[in-house]
């Protein structure tokens, strides 16, 4: 019901600016503001009445008034015509109160006349079955209020609430006049002047009515004082040429039929310059003179019969009326769209000079820079007045030659550019990196390409820089643990260097004495080499690890990959007393990944899950599993399970969060940094509670899509 | 004292040290029996070997300080030389209570390993000779009388054949009966050598009364 109410408002108030506008922005308002609405709505509905109640009195005046007498019938019937406005000013549901408003009026100023008064209250109904018509038909393809700046507006008009309603009514109109038996005539002959004198009537009232409604308020807001005064001009002028036209004796019968084209320049000049407004006022003035003229016996139309001098001058009125209504709207139309489009222009334009990326257009043909923003001569460092006429690469502003052609060569149907790296250098040489987006556009017509250079020279340094520091944080992180392991890998170096030593010392021994076993002698330097090259190993995968250095993805043997971490760890884990138990799944895929970061994460693992249970103390049960298996979705999961004390949730929860830490000398880094390497190699790293005790760290990683083709 | 001939034992799970120690102990004329873990060890030990235990001490499953406990609950006595690639100090402060006679940090060279094997080896030896000297006090004082052991037990407390004899309520005459006894069972020499004997094997000496005091 609501919106309903808010909708019929808006139709009511044709036009009207403020009604429209308050119902499109509280389209859903609550009960309060519509009931507020509704008791302003009712306010206006009996003001209407009235206005109606007495304007159709003076309508049936004026009517009496042009009729050329002793023709009965007006040639201009207002009184149809204005209850025909108004029924398009308000809701159809209260349309009723318009024709009850009208019937006093009606009898008032019928009833005194003599006028029997079935055929009185005849009348009323013909005058309003015409508003009716015309009314509903108008409302039925027009929906909202009723404009005259629109050709398809005026046209639905003209159509059916001027043609179709004048010419229906009119067969009503002839037939209660026969039916009471008022005349004596056909019925053809009674028709035919009801017919052309409504539609004159409502081809004349009608506008008048609307755009003063509707425009009045609008048009004393907006318009400049000088259109006012010429409008001004403009009727004092045209009232004075129909004077001349239509008023006055010596105009008879026998004047040039060229001064009938008097008004027209006027009516055309409203047309052009004063809207629906003024052209349906304007016409108001001819029509309203010309009749009157000639009603009082001046003027050109005073030929032959009342009848026929009314008919042709209803016709000549007709034929002056239609076009200038069409012509008004069509030029309003046009206006209107001008408005819009340059109102588009200028967005585009504000648009183009305050983005915040600098922008140039580029003409295809030749490469010239045709316009360029004020983000543009900041970032190049040239003005405008520089550098319009001229190309980006005479400007020496790309860094690489091969930018002008493909700015130049971009094809017009499927050609743009979307975020291209591209660096530029500015005047005073500084170099930028910038993404460069083009399109091709027509540009007053010329095809030109409008190219955005979006700087990101920051960010990529910013980038950069923090890509940096993670790298060295890990390899901090790093260090840190194989800090952690020192003892162990000392060890780990201990036990070749040992061997190596007693070998050689025995080989020493076994020459000084006056027995040598050659044989002997042969496995001992063979021992030495191996226990070197074991040695060599150590410390190679030690510099490995400490090394810093981008990662570089390939293809990684997971089964290898654990073997490596766990011979790194092997002295710790014998110091502690922990047994390994590894249980990897054959046929585990290979996995894309950077070797000495998957490495630091599993050590990491290890060494952390390691030191939870030394902390558990409970020698018995140390047992540390590393299980492999395949992951949902192609790819590997790896588990590291330990037997250390049980993690509190909220310990698991914030496990990987950086600088969290249960160890008393723990930076809390090395999960962190885990679960960002695993995230950088596109896998999952979480941490779930055992069943029995200590907890379990999984990693899940993608299997190397190339490998397993 | 055993007749047999010292032997080494070696305890590491690393196989190339293993072998290394081995050649370098057979090179300078050691008998050397090597194994490479602690249970191995275990199930081949003679205790009444002479000899000493060169001993790792970090190792899967039973480790060297957890051996060195398990031979000692065993009553069994060894000299143990701890051999390690990461020497901490609370390890080897721990090794060195526990009885060990040195601590070998990886890489050690020859002329520490046989200094270290050489003062085990002695250690060795002077407790077994220790062991053996007791063995022998206990057998002789195995066949005193329960009079003469008291007697001995008095004279161990210094005290006078007089004061012997109140003690036992006996006459001085017959107390230096006794004392001749015990010191000819006990093949003493002298009264200094009886009372050193005595104390060898701990026997607790009697204290007299000071009723003449």
């Amino acid at each position: 019901v609501a919106r309903q109410d808010g909708v019929q408002i808006t139709a009511w108030d044709a036009g009207g600016v403020d009604a429209k506008s308050s119902a499109r922005s509280r389209p859903d308002t609550g009960i309060e503001s519509n009931s507020a609405q509704s008791t302003v709505g009712r306010i206006r509905l009996l003001i209407t009445a009235a206005i109606l109640c007495v304007a159709y009195y003076l309508g049936v005046q004026v009517g009496f008034a042009l009729t050329l007498w002793p023709h009965p019938i007006s040639t201009l019937w207002p009184p149809n015509s204005l209850l025909l406005a108004a029924l398009l000013l308000i809701p159809q549901r209260y349309w009723w109160i318009l024709f009850l408003a009208a019937l006093p009026a009606h009898l008032a100023a019928q009833l005194g006349s003599g006028i029997p008064l079935t055929m009185v209250l005849g009348w009323f109904v013909s005058n309003c079955s015409e508003a009716l018509i015309g009314a509903f038909c108008v409302r039925r393809f027009v929906s909202g209020p009723l404009r005259f700046d629109s050709f398809r507006h005026v046209s639905i008009f003209l159509l059916f609430g001027v043609l179709l309603a004048a010419l229906l009514s009119s067969f009503i109109d002839a037939a209660m006049v026969t039916l009471v038996g008022w005349a004596d005539q056909t019925y053809w002959r009674l028709w035919q002047p009801r017919f052309f004198s409504n539609f004159l009537a409502s081809l004349t009232v009608v506008p008048v009515v609307l755009t003063w409604v509707a425009g009045s308020k609008e048009w004393v807001r907006r318009a400049q004082r000088w259109q006012h005064v010429e409008l001004g001009l403009l009727l004092a002028a045209l009232l004075a040429v129909c004077l001349l036209v239509f008023n006055r004796q010596e105009m008879g019968p026998g004047t040039a039929p060229a001064l009938l084209y008097l008004p027209l320049p006027f009516l055309l000049w409203a047309a052009v310059r004063h809207g629906p407004l003024g052209t349906s006022t304007s016409l108001a003035v001819v029509v309203f003179l010309a009749i009157w003229g000639t009603a009082h016996g001046q003027g050109p139309f005073v030929i032959s019969s009342p009848e026929d001098n009314a008919r042709s001058l209803q016709l000549f009125l007709i034929a002056i009326g239609v076009p200038m209504l069409l012509l008004a709207a069509v030029i309003e139309e046009r206006r209107q769209t001008e408005e819009a489009l340059q109102a588009s222009e200028q967005r585009s334009d504000n648009i183009f000079r305050s983005s915040p990326d600098p922008i140039a257009i580029i003409r295809r043909l030749d490469g010239a820079l045709i316009d360029v923003n004020d983000r543009w001569e900041a970032m190049f460092g040239f003005s405008r007045a520089e550098a319009v006429g001229r190309t980006m690469q005479d400007l020496q502003l790309y860094a690489d030659e091969g930018t002008h052609d493909i700015v130049t060569r971009l094809a017009s149907d499927s050609g743009r550019l979307r975020d291209l790296s591209t660096d530029v250098r500015d005047r005073h040489g500084g170099m930028h990196t910038t993404l460069l987006t083009a399109e091709v556009a027509d540009v007053g017509n010329e095809s030109c390409v409008i190219a955005m250079f979006r700087d990101v020279t920051e960010q990529r340094r910013a980038e950069r820089e923090a890509f940096e520091q993670r790298q060295e944080l890990a390899h901090l992180s790093r260090v840190a643990t194989i800090g952690e392991l020192s003892g162990a890998l000392a060890h780990e170096l201990n036990q070749p260097l040992t061997a190596i030593l007693g070998n050689a010392q025995a080989a020493q021994a076994s020459l000084a004495g006056d027995r040598f076993d050659v044989v002997e002698l042969r496995e001992i330097l063979q021992d030495i080499v191996q226990q070197d090259v074991r040695a060599g190993e150590v410390i190679r995968r030690l510099r490995q690890l400490l090394k810093r250095g981008e990662a570089q993805f390939q293809s990684l043997d997971v089964v290898q990959l654990v073997r490596e971490v766990l011979e790194l760890a092997h002295s710790d884990l014998v110091a502690r007393n922990i047994k390994v138990d590894v249980r990897l799944s054959p046929g585990l895929p290979a996995v894309r990944g950077d070797r000495i970061e998957l490495q630091q994460v599993l050590l990491n693992l290890i060494v952390n899950a390691c030191e939870s249970m030394s902390a558990a103390d409970e020698p018995a049960t140390r047992t540390l599993t590393i299980r492999g298996q395949a992951a949902a979705g192609n790819g590997v999961q790896l588990s590291i399970i330990d037997q250390g004390p049980t993690i509190s949730p909220e310990h698991m929860a914030r496990m990987f969060e950086p600088f969290f830490t249960t160890k008393r000398h723990g930076l809390g880094l090395g999960l962190s940094i885990c679960k960002r390497i695993v995230t950088a190699h596109g896998g999952r790293i979480w941490a779930t509670a055992n069943r029995g005790r200590g907890a379990a760290v999984h990693v899940v990683l993608s299997a190397d899509p190339e490998a397993q083709s | 004292v055993s007749a047999l001939a010292p032997i080494v034992f070696l305890v590491d799970d690393d196989a190339a040290v293993l072998r290394a120690v081995t050649r370098l102990l057979q090179t300078n004329g050691y008998e050397v029996r090597a194994f490479d873990s602690s249970q191995a060890f275990m199930d081949a030990h003679d205790p009444e070997r002479p000899g000493c235990l060169l001993l790792d001490v970090a190792m899967p499953g039973v480790g060297g300080l957890e051996l060195q406990q398990r031979i000692a609950a065993a009553g069994m006595e060894r000299a143990i030389v701890f051999i390690t690639g990461q020497g901490d100090i609370p390890t080897s402060v721990r090794a060195m209570k526990a009885g060990a006679v040195d601590f070998l940090t990886k890489p050690f060279d020859r002329a520490q390993l046989i200094a270290a094997v050489e003062s085990a080896i002695e250690q060795d030896r002077s407790m077994r000779r220790k062991r053996a000297e007791r063995r022998s006090i206990e057998e002789r004082v195995a066949t005193l009388t329960w009079r003469e052991r008291q007697v001995f037990e008095h004279v161990l407390g210094g005290q006078l054949n007089k004061q012997i004899a109140a003690a036992l309520g006996t006459a001085e005459k017959t107390v230096k009966t006794y004392r001749g006894r015990v010191m000819r069972k006990m093949q003493a020499a002298s009264l200094a050598d009886l009372v050193r004997m005595g104390e060898r094997i701990g026997v607790t000496p009697a204290r007299g009364r000071s009723a003449d005091r």
